[in-house]
């Protein structure tokens, strides 16, 4: 059971990302605004398993955030899509500080890319409205996220990134 | 005898990590489906030990003034007379259900709260969330033990809404911050800070005259139209305990 758990760690931790973007812990916000949690998990995920598995983990995890959030015009999927896409491109590094600023660098501009996506929608969807002009200030949405999404990374994506080689490991007879 | 020779053994649907992938896709599109109302109800259960106390609820309760209760109610009672004199849109057959709120997101581009009333507590889709100070929001989801409401910050909500000092409607855009936009089709419109927005009475998604925001500032640099920020009476970052309002517009 043990065994098992440890193998699936990676798994099992995939399920926890839904739970923490509905709990919305207040406490780590920063102008009411969370880090983008998704891609703590995918960016660790994606270094490991590569690119195809980065892109087809991005449209699991963008599907069922969109299925809890109330958005039904707007989607997170092509955004996670490309991140777990583009992050699976990405190799690990021995220099541990380097690694640490890395994945920081990394968790925001995927941040910045799936707010971009997000706010395009919104914007594209309201244009015809003629008020698609008023969400511009909207953008301080995006800065916040990626703000908060950078600051977090190195710490929650450097522990699960361990976790996942700990759970891939041969067990040594 | 014949060489067998085997075709193809590599092909993608030979291999069981495929299915396996493909069963999980088909997994989670019917999640996608039905909104996530299994993990809605998962997350009803697993939140259970933490959802606020009774403490907040009595404070709110407490914080009602007597005098202005009755005096409400006398109130109530006359506009509900006059109404019927007028033959205007009736909003008294109203059920309240109290609710404490299970889940949070009021920053970002989601603005939406789990309250832990669902389905088997008749609530239904379309019903209107009221807070301590006025409107919050309305139910766009439910499953069977939590329902999901739409603040009406979040880009997704649109209402009809009146300004009783100018005596006209406008409509309420959320924009993904605190502060959403009430837009009127005329450039004439004496709109001032402080003037009070309630729900509207042409309005067919809310009852008439229930509070939500005050005239923050006004943007009169558009040429067809002006706009102005509204501030909500009803906070939706600080609010433990809701009411949901069932009722037959």
């Amino acid at each position: 059971m043990n065994k098992f758990f440890i193998k699936k760690l990676s798994i099992i931790s995939f399920i926890f990302i839904p739970i923490i973007f509905l709990w919305h812990p207040n406490w780590l916000g920063f102008l009411g605004v969370q880090p983008y949690w998704p891609l703590f998990w995918l960016l660790p995920w994606s270094m490991i398993n590569g690119s195809i598995n980065g892109l087809i983990f991005g449209l699991f995890l963008g599907l069922i955030l969109d299925s809890i959030t109330l958005d039904s015009n707007f989607t997170q999927i092509p955004g996670l899509i490309f991140c777990g896409f583009l992050f699976g491109r990405i190799k690990l590094h021995n220099d541990i500080l380097v690694e640490h600023f890395r994945y920081g660098l990394i968790c925001s501009f995927g941040s910045f890319l799936c707010g971009t996506f997000h706010f395009l929608q919104i914007l594209l969807i309201n244009y015809s409205d003629s008020n698609s002009l008023m969400f511009i200030p909207g953008v301080k949405n995006i800065l916040a996220e990626v703000f908060l999404t950078g600051f977090f990374a190195p710490f929650i994506c450097s522990q699960l990134l361990r976790m996942f080689k700990f759970s891939r490991r041969k067990p040594q007879k | 005898m014949f060489n067998i020779r085997r075709i193809s053994t590599s092909r993608w649907w030979h291999k069981k990590k495929s299915w396996v992938f493909f069963a999980i896709f088909l997994f989670l599109v019917f999640v996608r489906i039905s909104k996530g109302s299994l993990y809605k109800d998962f997350y009803y259960f697993i939140s259970k030990p933490f959802w606020p106390g009774q403490f907040q609820k009595e404070i709110i309760l407490k914080s009602l003034d007597q005098e202005s209760f009755i005096k409400l109610n006398l109130l109530k009672k006359d506009n509900k007379r006059l109404r019927e004199i007028l033959s205007l849109q009736k909003s008294s057959n109203i059920d309240y259900i109290s609710a404490a709120v299970i889940s949070r997101k009021t920053g970002s581009w989601w603005r939406q709260i789990i309250l832990n009333k669902g389905l088997k507590d008749g609530v239904e889709i379309g019903s209107i969330v009221l807070g301590p100070g006025g409107l919050l929001g309305r139910i766009t989801n439910i499953s069977l033990f939590t329902s999901s409401v739409t603040l009406i910050t979040s880009p997704e909500s649109k209402l009809g809404v009146w300004v009783d000092r100018i005596q006209i409607n406008g409509l309420l855009v959320g924009l993904g911050d605190d502060y959403p936009s009430l837009i009127i089709y005329s450039k004439d419109a004496d709109i001032k800070v402080g003037d009070f927005v309630t729900s509207s009475p042409a309005s067919t998604l809310l009852p008439p005259n229930i509070p939500i925001g005050i005239v923050h500032s006004v943007d009169e640099t558009l040429k067809s139209k002006k706009t102005a920020k509204i501030s909500l009476l009803a906070k939706p970052h600080l609010i433990d305990w809701v009411q949901i309002l069932k009722l037959n517009i």
